[in-house]
């Protein structure tokens, strides 16, 4: 097998849901071992997922695929009075501990930091949350629209004349893990460097609110009030998503130099309108752009939302179809050049799709494995991992810790 | 002051809009981020909001966002003299992030294979709109282009409309942390083995990336989820999350079974007290409710309560008094609001960073995380066209006045 990048490292991962499942994944799929540690007492919400799985089974949701990738799974009841015995031994293993749950979980579990930090004072723990372990709505609920609504994300997406909207799929969720794992990689060099360990503490809000500081800045130097805006933006026109041949397909065109805008008229044939002063400017198309974006539209509903791309594209205008994950799967030829799902067999739900990272590291290249089922590794983990004798692992199973 | 977790190490960022948020991240880590611009300024200058609502390439609040912490110097890459001024300072460089068309790079000669030769333990960053190989690896994009190839497009908006992109610059934000997660994990290998490498980032892979709950629908279910409004389905659960109150908008997700239970009998109790009409107390056992087996008019009822009793507050009641009661529902907040709001405060959020065009501070945030032994905050604010020209080419490369002088009539720097 190649090298990978983060071979070597090894985590104990109390990650769930989301967030904390998705960290994990990062880290599995470019070489760390990832030993999930979770129980059936408590299952984790994906595992629970009715939307595609039939059965009452644990093992049998591909979107608990989606964000376990490359993880050994362990069962372990952490409210058993013999986990500690497993978790100490795990943690003298670990080189990473990541966890997500409401703040003050594990210490309440009696894993917190401190008791970490007591057995393994170098170890690298990193915690995602909500709102942040401190604070005064540190214990707050909070999931990926939380997210959302407090860092002004739904605040600014949407039409002008009519209320917030969200996409049908997470944001907030996504993004935070990628900070926690710049974090826990970065923390693993300066501790190669300096003998120090890490506590991180990574907050969704905080996280997110990055995104908006243009129109915070905006507020705060010119009193302006951002707000929705639909697909325009200020230094484009047109800008938008203009409906296409078939039942709703559109495709997003985007003018942004003086260039682009009259590779675009040519492209549609230099129709009289378009030598009209009043789109001869990006100002005035702004200015003008109702009756623009109509006129754009009367042109690409004459096409379907594939050839605008290919008119577009061939003459140098951004421009993408609005695709659909159907098309994702079975059409786009880009992403089927990066390997955006690889084909692997998971052994009660066949062979489909695993995502990739979306990030490619050219020579140390992640390597995605199926998902494990619930527990598949508990005696491998015991016995392989933390130097466990068979003896041992059947005493403490017989105990009903690993469930 | 305490270290930062990548103090000591150089990035070179050569990225417009596509990239900045990458070099922002290191550059919050500790790592000297140098931002090589054209000369007379990188483009992405002209992106608004500008201060004082004056377009001027030194008061884009765009540019200032996504460039904290970095430095500027002017270099004409095209002309050969400053390709060679590049290739020394990649001598040096443990990072170059760039954002170009593919294939640009190779034809100025510093291409990934090229740079290699003049540092093999360097990591170049590339962060494209369809990634370095491909079918469509040509092709123009921008976050626009990438929402609506990589299927995110298609699920946000009303369902009356065509879709609607997300407002923020939420792509180019998501795109800029894979790439800083992409960039550190090739730094731990080069840290280990000596060996660099370059990192491939799309656009439209990244968007793509969180996708899976409506991939898994597809590929299992052959149904399609499309965009619907203030009502978010995740799977195959539809959840109505936004809803108008008094002055603006709240988030609160009406949610079925155990999950959603304690939020709902809170909010069913509140109803009552406010004396509206209320369907809700119908309901006898919260755990077990189904939003799926009741009928549409059942829901459209108990839909219609709630709308109301939104409707008859605001949003700061709803988000403080729901806060005491357990409603689980927040404010959807503006700007404005953001900067008001008491737990990034009380987490010490903000950084007051001046600028030599503004006669007062701005805030920015602070932190990407927090940690124990370092400290990873933006500390500065975005610098000027060639700020730094004289501390990096003089100070640095030890050229002459004569030398730089000469450099700048010939459009070098």
């Amino acid at each position: 097998m190649e090298k990978q990048a983060l071979a070597g490292v090894k985590v104990v991962d109390f990650g769930w849901a989301l967030v904390g499942s998705f960290t994990g994944k990062n880290l599995g799929d470019h070489g760390a071992q990832v030993v999930r540690v979770e129980s059936s007492t408590r299952p984790d919400l994906t595992r629970m997922d009715r939307t595609v799985s039939t059965t009452k089974g644990l093992d049998d949701n591909p979107m608990f695929t989606h964000f376990n990738t490359s993880k050994y799974s362990m069962a372990l009841d952490l409210k058993h009075p013999r986990a500690r015995e497993v978790v100490d031994r795990l943690i003298r293993w670990g080189d990473v501990v990541n966890a997500n749950f409401t703040p003050g979980t594990l210490s309440k579990l009696g894993f917190g930091y401190e008791y970490i930090r007591g057995i393994k004072p170098d170890i690298i723990m990193a915690e995602g949350s909500a709102y942040g372990q401190t604070g005064p709505l540190a214990q707050e609920w909070g999931v990926d629209g939380t997210g959302a609504a407090l860092s002004g994300y739904l605040h600014l997406t949407g039409w002008p004349d009519r209320g917030p909207v969200a996409p049908n799929l997470p944001y907030s969720d996504v993004v935070l893990p990628l900070f926690i794992v710049t974090a826990i990689v970065a923390a693993l060099d300066y501790k190669r460097r300096t003998g120090k360990g890490q506590y991180i503490d990574a907050s969704m809000i905080e996280v997110c609110c990055h995104q908006i500081t243009p129109a915070l800045l905006d507020w705060e130097a010119n009193r302006h009030l951002q707000t929705r805006n639909g697909n325009r933006i200020a230094y484009a026109a047109p800008h938008g998503i203009f409906p296409c041949q078939g039942d709703d397909r559109w495709c997003a065109i985007a003018v942004f130099t003086d260039g682009e805008w009259e590779a675009f008229c040519h492209a549609i044939g230099d129709p009289p309108w378009t030598k009209e002063p009043r789109f001869a400017t990006l100002n005035s198309r702004k200015e003008n752009e109702d009756s623009l974006e109509e006129l754009v539209s009367e042109w690409t509903k004459q096409h379907s939302a594939e050839e605008v791309m290919k008119i577009m594209q061939a003459v140098g205008v951004p421009a993408g179809v609005v695709q659909t994950v159907q098309d994702l799967l079975e059409h786009d030829p880009q992403l089927k050049e990066r390997e955006f799902l690889v084909p692997l067999k998971h052994p009660v739900m066949g062979v489909f799709g695993h995502p990739t990272p979306p990030y490619k590291l050219l020579k140390t290249k992640a390597q995605v494995r199926t998902s494990p089922c619930l527990g598949e590794h508990t005696e491998y983990v015991c016995t392989e991992f933390l130097g466990m004798s068979h003896e041992e692992f059947a005493e403490l199973s017989a105990q009903g810790v690993f469930r | 002051m305490a270290d930062s977790l990548l103090s000591g190490f150089r990035a070179l960022d050569l990225t417009d809009e596509k990239g900045f948020v990458c070099g922002k991240i290191l550059a919050a880590l500790g790592v000297e981020a140098i931002k090589i611009e054209k000369p007379g300024g990188d483009p992405a200058r002209g992106i608004p909001p500008f201060l004082h609502n004056t377009p001027d390439p030194e008061k884009s609040l765009y540019w200032y966002a996504f460039n904290t912490d970095k430095r500027s110097i002017t270099l004409n890459l095209e002309l050969s003299q400053g390709q060679d001024l590049f290739r020394k300072l990649v001598e040096k460089a443990d990072f170059v992030l760039e954002s170009f068309a593919p294939g640009y790079m190779d034809s100025l000669g510093l291409g990934y294979e090229a740079l290699k030769r003049v540092n093999p333990r360097t990591i170049m960053t590339s962060v494209t709109s369809f990634g370095q190989k491909g079918p469509y690896t040509q092709y123009k994009g921008s976050e626009l282009i990438a929402s609506a190839m990589g299927g995110v497009l298609l699920t946000t908006g009303d369902p009356d409309r065509p879709p609607v992109r997300e407002g923020p610059d939420s792509i180019y934000f998501h795109a800029g942390a894979a790439a800083a997660l992409g960039t550190i994990l090739a730094h731990h290998h080069r840290q280990i083995t000596g060996e660099g490498q370059q990192v491939d980032v799309s656009l439209q892979g990244v968007v793509a990336s969180r996708t899976f709950t409506n991939l898994v629908i597809w590929e299992f279910k052959k149904s399609l989820i499309k965009r619907s409004g203030y009502v978010r389905k995740i799977g195959a659960r539809a959840t109505r999350w936004i809803w108008q109150c008094k002055d603006g908008y709240v988030f609160w997700a009406f949610m079925p079974g155990k999950f959603g239970a304690p939020a709902n009998r809170v909010l069913s109790k509140w109803i009552d007290e406010d004396g509206l009409e209320n369907p809700l107390n119908k309901v006898t056992n919260w755990d077990d409710f189904d939003l799926t087996a009741i009928s549409r008019e059942e829901l459209d009822a108990h839909e219609r309560a709630i709308a109301k009793f939104f409707m008859s507050h605001t949003k700061k009641e709803i988000a403080e008094e729901g806060l005491k009661r357990g409603l689980n529902a927040t404010s959807i907040d503006s700007p404005p609001d953001v900067l008001e709001n008491r737990q990034l405060e009380a987490r010490g959020y903000w950084v007051d960073l001046e600028h030599p065009k503004s006669d007062s501070t701005l805030m920015y945030p602070k932190q990407f995380f927090l940690c124990n032994q370092t400290e990873n905050f933006v500390k500065r604010r975005a610098p000027l066209i060639g700020e730094h020209n004289e501390d990096i080419y003089v100070k640095e490369l030890g050229l002459s006045s004569t030398e730089i002088a000469t450099l700048k009539k010939t459009g070098v720097i």
